[in-house]
C-alpha cells in the first residue's frame, strides 16, 4: 500500500516511469539487450491484462452477465455456448467443435463482406472513375479525370494474370505499372513521414513532459 | 576503399546519430514555416463546422492504439476541442480494445477546458467485440448495441444519448484509424456504403496513400493524413478562435520537415556511391 | 456431422446474409439483429483464446525454464499484478472495481494509470524507433537501379518534400505537384488495387460459403 501510495501522490513519478520505460525501448538501437527485453515483456503483460480487464468490463458483464442474470436473457446462452465451443479445441475427443462457431462466423462475415465489397470497393469506385459530375466542371478536371481513368484500366490490367501479358497487353500494362510505381512511391513517401512522426513525438515527450527544456 | 565506395558505407550509427539531431535541433531552434492546409483537411474541418451545435451528436470512433500515438492522439485531441468549442455533442467509441484508453486520456483532457461535462454534452461508449457486428448493429440500434457506456451507465441515462438511435441521427462520423480494423476496411464498406452515413477519417500516414480513391469518390468527406493532418486541424482550430491548447503537431512540423530533407539526402548519397562505383567497373 | 454441421452452419449464415443485404424484409432484419448479438459474443470468446495462448506461451517457457524465461515470467507476473488491478482496484477513476461497490476506487490506483504510463509510452516508442532503421535501410538499399525504381524514388520525394511546410518553402508549387501526384495517379492505381482485392474477398467470401474453400476446417481432429 505504501508503494502505490507514493505511485500516485509523489507528483511527475508517472513521468519519470513513462520516460524510463521509453528510454529501455530506445536502448535497442545499440542492441539486443535484457533492458530492452524486460520492457517488451512488460508491454505485452500489461497489454494482455488490459485487454482482459476491458473484455470483463465492457463485455462479459454487461453483454453476458447481467443480461443472463439480472435481465433474464436467457437467449444469450445459446451464443455463449457456441462461443465456449472454441475452447474444445484442447479437449482431444471434442476438438472438431470448434469448428461449429468458426463455421458461424466465418459464414456470416462471408456474407455481410460480399454486398459490402461490391458495394463500396466495386460499385462506387467504379462510380467515382465514370460519373463524378465535378469532373467536368473545367478543362484541367476533364484532363486529370481521363488521365486517372486510364491510370484504373491499366492497373487492372497489370494484375491481370490469366493470361500472359503480351502484344497489346503487354503495352497497357507496362502504362499500369507507371501508376503502380507512383502510388508505391506516394506510400513510401507517406511510410517515412509516418515513421518519423512517431519518433518525434516520443522525443517531444522525453523533451517536454520529463525533461521541460522545451514548450 | 575510394571516395565513392566510402560513400556508400556511412556506418549504421552516424546514421542513426544523423536522424537524431535532425529531429532534435528544430525544437530548439525552430523554423516556423507555416503549414499549408491540404483540402481533404479542410473539408473535414467544414463538415464539422456544419454540424449544428446543441443538436446530433459527433461520432468518433477510436480505431488505434498507442502504437500510433503520436500521429492520431492529436487529431482526435483537436477534434474534441472543435466539436466542444462550438457546442456540438460528442460520442466516442472504440473498435480497437487497445485504444480504449486513449479515449478516456482525451476526453478526460480536453472537456474540462470547455466546461463539458459527461453524460449532458458527451458519451463515451467504449469497446465491443466483433467490430463489423458491431458498426452494422449500431446501423440498427446504438443502444441495443451498447446497452451501456464505458463506466457501465445504461445509455438512457445518459441526457446526450436521447433521441440517438442509429446513423440516422448522426450528422458525422470519424474513424481515426491506424489499420483494420479502420475506416477503409470497416467505416467505408459496413457503414457508409450500407446506411449512406457521411464520414470523416484521419489516418496514419501509412495508409493515407491508399485512402484517395474513397475522398474522390466521395465516399469520405474529408481526410486527415499522419501527423501532417493533426497539424494542419490544430492550425485550423487555432485560426479560428476554438482553443489556446498547445499545438504538438505543428510543433513537430519543422522536426518532420528536417528529417525529410535528411532521409532525401541519405538516399541521394547512397545512390550517387551506387551510380559512381557502376561507372567506375 | 463433425465436418457437415460447421460447413451447414456457414452456408446457412453466409445465404442468409447476403439474402438479407439485398432483401430487407421484417422477418430478415430481426434475424439480422440476433445475429449481430451473437456474433458479438461469439467473437469475444475467440479473442480470449488469443489470451490464453499467450498465457500458455509464456507459462511452458516458465516451466520449462528454457532461454529467457525470466523475460517470459516479467510478462505473466505483469500480466496477472495488471488484471488485477484492472477487476479488483479499477477499470478507471469512474468505474466501480469488484472491490468497492462505490464509484471510487478503494486506493487511488487504477487501470487507466498503468496504460497511460505503462503501455502507451512502451507502445508509442517501440514503434518510432523504425525510424532508425528505416533511414538506414532507405540508405543502403534503396537504389534507382532501372526505370521503375527511379519513378518510385521521385514519387517519393515529391511526397517527401511536398507534404512537409519546407517543402512549399524551397519551391511554392511543390505541395500543388505533390497533391497531383496523390489525386492523381496515386489514386488511379490505388483504386485498381482495391478493385482487385475486393474481387479477391468476394470470391474468397463465396468460396468459404459454398464450401469450396475448406482451409478453415483442419482446425480440430476428425
Amino acid at each position: 500500500m505504501h508503494v502505490l501510495e507514493l505511485l500516485t501522490t509523489v507528483p511527475g513519478i508517472w513521468v519519470w516511469v513513462g520516460a524510463l520505460l521509453t528510454l529501455a525501448i530506445f536502448s535497442f538501437l545499440f542492441g539486443d539487450n535484457p533492458l530492452y527485453k524486460v520492457a517488451e515483456h512488460l508491454y505485452v503483460g500489461v497489454s494482455v491484462g488490459y485487454m482482459i480487464t476491458i473484455y470483463y468490463w465492457n463485455f462479459f458483464k454487461p453483454d453476458l452477465i447481467d443480461p443472463l442474470f439480472r435481465g433474464g436473457q436467457f437467449i444469450v446462452i445459446i451464443p455463449a455456448l457456441l462461443g465456449l465451443c472454441y475452447f474444445a479445441i484442447f479437449i482431444q475427443k471434442l476438438s472438431w467443435a470448434v469448428r461449429i462457431p468458426m463455421g458461424f462466423v466465418l459464414g456470416w462475415g462471408a456474407g455481410v463482406a460480399v454486398p459490402a465489397m461490391l458495394q463500396s470497393y466495386i460499385i462506387r469506385q467504379i462510380q467515382g472513375s465514370l460519373l463524378a459530375p465535378e469532373m467536368l466542371a473545367s478543362w484541367d478536371t476533364i484532363v486529370w479525370g481521363i488521365v486517372s481513368f486510364l491510370g484504373v484500366i491499366t492497373t487492372v490490367v497489370y494484375f491481370f494474370f490469366s493470361r500472359e501479358q503480351k502484344g497489346a497487353l503487354k503495352v497497357v500494362a507496362n502504362i499500369g505499372i507507371i501508376y503502380i510505381m507512383v502510388g508505391f512511391g506516394a506510400s513510401f513517401g507517406y511510410t517515412v513521414m509516418a515513421r518519423v512522426s512517431l519518433l518525434i513525438g516520443r522525443l517531444q515527450f522525453l523533451l517536454r513532459d520529463w525533461l521541460g527544456v522545451i514548450s | 576503399m575510394n571516395f565513392a565506395e566510402r560513400l556508400g558505407r556511412i556506418d549504421r550509427r552516424i546514421v542513426f546519430a544523423f536522424i537524431a539531431v535532425v529531429v532534435i535541433v528544430p525544437f530548439f531552434l525552430p523554423l516556423s514555416i507555416l503549414s499549408r492546409v491540404s483540402p481533404e483537411a479542410q473539408r473535414l474541418f467544414d463538415a464539422v463546422e456544419d454540424i449544428r451545435p446543441n443538436d446530433k451528436p459527433l461520432l468518433i470512433s477510436i480505431d488505434f492504439d498507442p502504437q500510433s500515438m503520436p500521429e492520431i492522439y492529436p487529431m482526435l485531441e483537436a477534434l474534441l476541442r472543435h466539436a466542444f468549442a462550438r457546442d456540438v455533442p460528442v460520442v466516442v467509441m472504440a473498435l480497437w480494445v487497445t485504444g480504449v484508453g486513449l479515449g478516456e486520456l482525451a476526453l478526460n483532457q480536453v472537456a474540462p477546458e470547455y466546461g463539458k461535462e459527461y453524460g449532458r454534452d458527451y458519451a463515451f461508449l467504449g469497446w465491443k467485440p466483433g467490430f463489423a457486428a458491431v458498426v452494422l448493429g449500431m446501423g440498427r440500434s446504438i443502444p441495443e448495441t451498447y446497452p451501456t457506456d464505458q463506466y457501465d451507465t445504461p445509455l438512457d441515462e445518459l441526457p446526450v444519448m436521447q433521441g440517438v438511435r442509429n446513423y440516422d441521427d448522426i450528422p458525422l462520423a470519424i474513424s481515426l484509424s491506424a489499420g483494420d480494423p479502420g475506416v477503409m476496411t470497416v467505416w467505408i464498406p459496413y457503414v457508409q456504403a450500407r446506411f449512406g452515413q457521411d464520414l470523416g477519417a484521419g489516418v496514419t500516414a501509412v495508409s493515407a496513400a491508399d485512402a484517395y480513391p474513397f475522398l474522390q469518390s466521395g465516399q469520405l468527406t474529408g481526410l486527415l493524413a499522419g501527423m501532417k493532418g493533426a497539424a494542419e486541424y490544430e492550425f485550423l482550430i487555432a485560426e479560428a478562435g476554438y482553443t489556446e491548447a498547445a499545438t504538438p503537431a505543428i510543433q513537430a512540423m519543422d522536426s518532420q520537415s528536417m528529417a525529410h530533407l535528411a532521409i532525401i539526402l541519405l538516399i541521394v548519397l547512397g545512390n550517387a556511391s551506387f551510380i559512381l562505383t557502376r561507372k567506375r567497373k | 456431422m463433425k465436418q457437415a454441421l460447421p460447413r451447414l452452419l456457414c452456408l446457412v449464415a453466409g445465404v442468409v446474409m447476403i439474402v438479407q443485404f439485398f432483401v430487407p424484409h421484417g422477418v430478415s432484419e430481426t434475424l439480422f439483429s440476433e445475429s449481430l448479438r451473437w456474433v458479438r459474443i461469439i467473437s469475444a470468446f475467440a479473442l480470449i483464446l488469443g489470451v490464453r495462448s499467450i498465457i500458455a506461451h509464456h507459462g511452458t517457457r516458465v516451466r520449462r525454464r528454457t532461454a529467457g524465461w525470466v523475460y517470459s515470467a516479467v510478462t505473466l507476473t505483469a500480466m496477472v499484478v495488471s488484471t488485477f488491478i484492472g477487476l479488483f482496484v479499477g477499470k478507471d477513476a469512474n468505474t466501480p472495481s469488484l472491490l468497492a461497490s462505490g464509484a471510487q476506487t478503494p486506493i487511488p490506483l487504477h487501470m487507466q494509470l498503468l496504460y497511460e504510463n505503462i503501455m502507451a509510452p512502451l507502445g508509442a516508442t517501440m514503434f518510432s524507433i523504425l525510424a532508425f532503421y528505416m533511414a538506414s535501410a532507405a540508405y543502403r538499399a534503396f537504389r534507382a537501379r532501372n526505370k521503375e525504381a527511379t519513378l518510385l524514388l521521385v514519387a517519393a520525394f515529391i511526397v517527401m518534400i511536398g507534404m512537409v511546410p519546407i517543402g512549399a518553402a524551397i519551391w511554392t508549387k511543390f505541395p500543388d505537384v505533390a497533391q497531383w501526384l496523390l489525386n492523381v495517379p496515386n489514386m488511379a492505381a490505388k483504386r485498381g488495387i482495391w478493385f482487385g482485392i475486393a474481387l479477391g474477398m468476394i470470391a474468397t467470401s463465396l468460396k468459404i460459403i459454398l464450401g469450396i474453400e475448406r482451409g478453415w476446417l483442419g482446425g480440430g481432429r476428425g
